[in-house]
């Protein structure tokens, strides 16, 4: 396909729909909506878009750094689900105050990944296992707790959903610093510089010195973390507990991981804009095709069929750095006779 | 009163199933002092190293660095010590940076934040010193792997260490690198700095080290200062006995017909125009310098990679034929140069290793049949003489000669009429490699052809009946078997055509 597209395209345009092949595809579905829906293309409708996302965001960051360490972790939605129940039952049933509770769910965001943590890195149990059970577990527990009641939350929260500062929603200005810093944090610590590392190989990690073992465990703490953050952010924008809070998060926020063009295997990716692009992606579809007043089944296909274009336009991508790659190897090695031994 | 050693390790033992690696050994290393430490293949040398190094616990023993006990329990708590390992399998992080492969474990920081400007001036100011000529940003899927073997000695330099171990560290390392690898090493033992230094070649090992500890079957054979012990000495200590350096006995020496017939073989830019035949009963030495095209030609014989022009005829039973890719495969038995990337299942049995070829004839309607793969297995294992505890071993625990005998025995369970063997006694040990010889002559003898590539010139001798040399991709010339190495090395490095 590609030599195909060689023959009457020039190699820079080629090279450029390469390297950048996904966000041309995010700015022609911009451009589509655009088109189609009168009220898509405004300042209005960004922000919009950006406060659906915000959730996402938060909770795609914190997930982003555990496949950085070429881990993963589906119990988020439930930890979601968990966190704002534990949180809001403090303060209709202990009588904590409303936004302490809110700082609460961060907490036990933090302490649900802890438990991840223990199972993985202790009991070195597969990250998808483990997961896979506490995410079944954790909702379990949070539809003990509620009963499958519904909980509406008390007046001073609910109106924090459409709170603004200037014309900019609050989640969002908190879902883009917590991007800024977790970028920050993969990129300018030692932490994240080795947890890029155990991403690449853990065995090679372990034998030159990494602590595999201590930095597993913080990805999953922060992630839980994060996912208390994303969960407190969703209950408010919705204004109330249901049963469903966070159901299917988890997979949503590994398609945003994905759409990010963060490997799976590990070891490679960026939070911005990585994790900034997946959701906004996953957004944009969503909100233009409610616009369009479309099947609302359609945007799971549309969904499915963005995470196959991500994939391949991220495949392409890397494999013009792997051929790259052989190519110098090659000139080197035909530059000297090096490790003749006589 | 400061200890005059640095380290030293008494009573040193370590035993794996099935293999006592390493024996109450005993060994001190003195300020600024650089130890070579050598022996054969499976003499315990690593296993000793990656205890000190903090990767494995010993059984027994003690180690004091500056004459204070020390219990690593994790390769972080030998670096506290300052002792700092460059790994013989080439540890770094594809995905990232130099500058970050180089500071993995050792970040200098202001607070939780990385020091990022001072790391790349430290990083570059090293690179110079070691004279690379790749960049600090470069990520290292993208270099070669001498240089990212370079990146490994970099990184233990950084940590300004008082023990450096190097354990094969110059594998994959050109002249060039070698000569201001060992440049640095002598300013830092000036500095105070120790060295153990492992080795297989024994002049780099006799060119720097101060003192020389040869180890054989676990334990220390002997030692002595670098200037008094011979090399004589020192490859018996390794060997035990005499060497057995005799060309390989062959029952006969007249090949048959043709059996593998290439013509015009050309794959762009890697090999070009390359024409030769193989006869039944013949070994043909396939000699070259490193990226001379020799491992490429064994790819494209078997199919792995395309060619672009070319035939590739082979005597398959109905004749001398051009043969497809596909077909190819099972028609030349390869034994890649990397056995366990790319040759075995390193987590699977010996006895599903040896089957996993011929499946096709174990199975009854289509079924595996338990009784045939076993019968197969036991089969091989004797006649190799493979040396497993029983067939159900993984072949990832298995010695490098045994597991090389595990590739051999797939394909004679096949029963391919040629034989690609690139590079197979590399990492062996010099019995194992005289196994592997007697076993490469006897499929000789049984009317094979076998094709042989091997680095090591000498071992190259022992048993081709003929060589083919080559350069930048091409056949360059043909020698026979009573062609000497001066012969075959001036032609293969371009220094004169053939003396022939």
């Amino acid at each position: 396909m590609t030599t195909q597209r060689r023959a009457f395209g020039s190699k820079a345009i080629v090279d450029f729909f390469q390297q950048n092949g996904f966000v041309v595809v995010l700015a022609a579905v911009v451009l589509y909506f655009s088109l189609t829906a009168p009220f898509f293309f405004s300042f209005d409708n960004a922000l919009a878009i950006l406060h659906a996302a915000a959730p996402l965001l938060v909770i795609g960051a914190g997930l982003a750094v555990v496949v950085f360490a070429g881990k993963i972790d589906i119990s988020l939605g439930s930890i979601v689900f968990l966190s704002a129940t534990i949180g809001m039952k403090l303060h209709y049933e202990l009588g904590v105050p409303s936004e302490v509770s809110l700082v609460i769910m961060v907490f036990i965001g933090l302490a649900l990944g802890a438990v991840n943590a223990a199972i993985i890195v202790g009991l070195q149990i597969n990250p998808l296992v483990t997961t896979l059970a506490t995410m079944i577990a954790f909702r379990g527990l949070a539809l003990t707790l509620t009963g499958s009641q519904s909980i509406a939350l008390p007046e001073e929260i609910r109106v924090l959903g459409n709170a603004r500062i200037g014309p900019v929603f609050i989640d969002v200005i908190i879902a883009l610093v917590v991007l800024v810093l977790v970028s920050g944090v993969v990129k300018n610590t030692a932490f994240g510089r080795q947890i890029m590392a155990i991403g690449n190989d853990e065995d090679t990690a372990e034998r030159v010195g990494i602590n595999v073992r201590r930095r597993t465990f913080m990805a999953f703490i922060l992630s839980g973390g994060l996912a208390g953050l994303g969960g407190a952010l969703a209950m408010v924008q919705v204004g109330s507990i249901t049963s469903f809070l966070g159901q299917g998060l988890e997979f949503t926020a590994v398609a945003v991981v994905v759409i990010g063009g963060i490997s799976l295997y590990g070891g490679s990716g960026k939070i911005m804009p990585g994790v900034l692009l997946g959701a906004v992606t996953l957004e944009v579809v969503r909100n233009g095709l409610n616009q369009l007043g479309a099947d609302p089944y359609l945007y799971q296909i549309i969904t499915g069929i963005v995470i196959f274009v991500a994939i391949y336009a991220f495949s392409l991508q890397r494999f013009q750095t792997s051929t790259k790659t052989t190519r110098e190897d090659k000139e080197l090695a035909t530059e000297l006779p090096s490790s003749t031994k006589t | 009163m400061i200890s005059a050693f640095v380290v030293e390790m008494r009573g040193i033992s370590k035993g794996f199933p099935g293999t006592q690696a390493v024996d109450s050994v005993d060994l001190w290393l003195e300020r600024g002092e650089v130890l070579g430490l050598i022996g054969a293949n499976g003499a315990g040398k690593s296993t000793l190293v990656n205890i000190l190094a903090g990767l494995l616990r010993p059984d027994t023993g003690t180690i004091e660095v500056d004459g204070d006990p020390v219990d690593f329990r994790s390769p972080r708590d030998a670096q506290s010590q300052g002792i700092a390992f460059v790994q013989q399998e080439i540890a770094t992080f594809a995905t990232l940076s130099v500058v970050d492969n180089m500071f993995m474990t050792n970040f200098p920081h202001s607070g939780p934040v990385i020091k990022r400007a001072e790391m790349r001036k430290r990083a570059e100011e090293m690179l110079v010193r070691l004279g690379c000529d790749f960049g600090v940003d470069d990520i290292i899927e993208t270099l070669s792997t001498g240089d990212r073997q370079m990146v490994t000695i970099a990184r233990a330099l950084m940590s300004s260490p008082s023990v450096i171990i190097l354990d094969e560290p110059t594998s994959s390392l050109s002249v060039g690198e070698k000569t201001r690898l060992f440049g640095v090493l002598n300013q830092l033992r000036d500095q105070g700095v120790s060295f153990i230094f492992i080795s297989h070649f024994l002049s780099e090992v006799f060119s720097i080290c101060d003192r020389i500890v040869v180890m054989r079957n676990g334990v220390v054979a002997g030692t002595d200062t670098t200037s008094s012990l011979t090399m004589e000495q020192a490859v018996e200590w390794m060997v035990g006995e005499g060497s057995s350096l005799t060309p390989v006995s062959r029952s006969r020496r007249e090949p048959g017909e043709v059996a593998l017939e290439v013509a015009g073989l050309t794959r762009a830019g890697v090999l070009s125009n390359i024409n030769f035949t193989a006869r039944k009963g013949e070994i043909v030495g396939i000699w070259g310098l490193m990226g001379s095209g020799r491992t490429e030609l064994a790819r494209a014989l078997i199919g792995l990679d395309r060619i672009d022009s070319g035939s590739i005829s082979i005597q398959d039973g109905m004749g001398l034929r051009s043969q497809k890719a596909s077909k190819r495969k099972n028609l030349c038995g390869y034994v890649p140069e990397d056995r366990r990337q790319e040759g075995l299942f390193l987590p699977m049995s010996v006895q599903r290793n040896i089957s996993m070829i011929g499946l096709k004839a174990l199975t009854r309607l289509g079924l595996l049949v338990n009784k045939r793969e076993s019968d197969l297995a036991d089969k091989f294992i004797e006649r190799l003489g493979i040396k497993v505890s029983h067939k159900g071993q993984k072949v990832g625990t298995l010695s490098g000669g045994n597991q090389q005998k595990v590739v051999l025995a797939r394909w004679l369970a096949v029963g391919p009429p040629i034989y690609i063997l690139d590079e197979p006694m590399r990492g062996l040990d010099i019995g194992a490699k005289a196994q592997i010889r007697a076993l490469i002559a006897e499929l000789a003898d049984a009317g094979m052809a076998i094709l042989v590539i091997d680095s090591e010139l000498t071992e190259l001798t022992l048993v081709a009946d003929r060589y083919l040399v080559m350069r930048r991709g091409t056949i360059v010339g043909e020698l026979d078997r009573n062609s000497d190495e001066l012969s075959l090395m001036s032609l293969a490095a371009g220094a004169k055509e053939a003396f022939s």
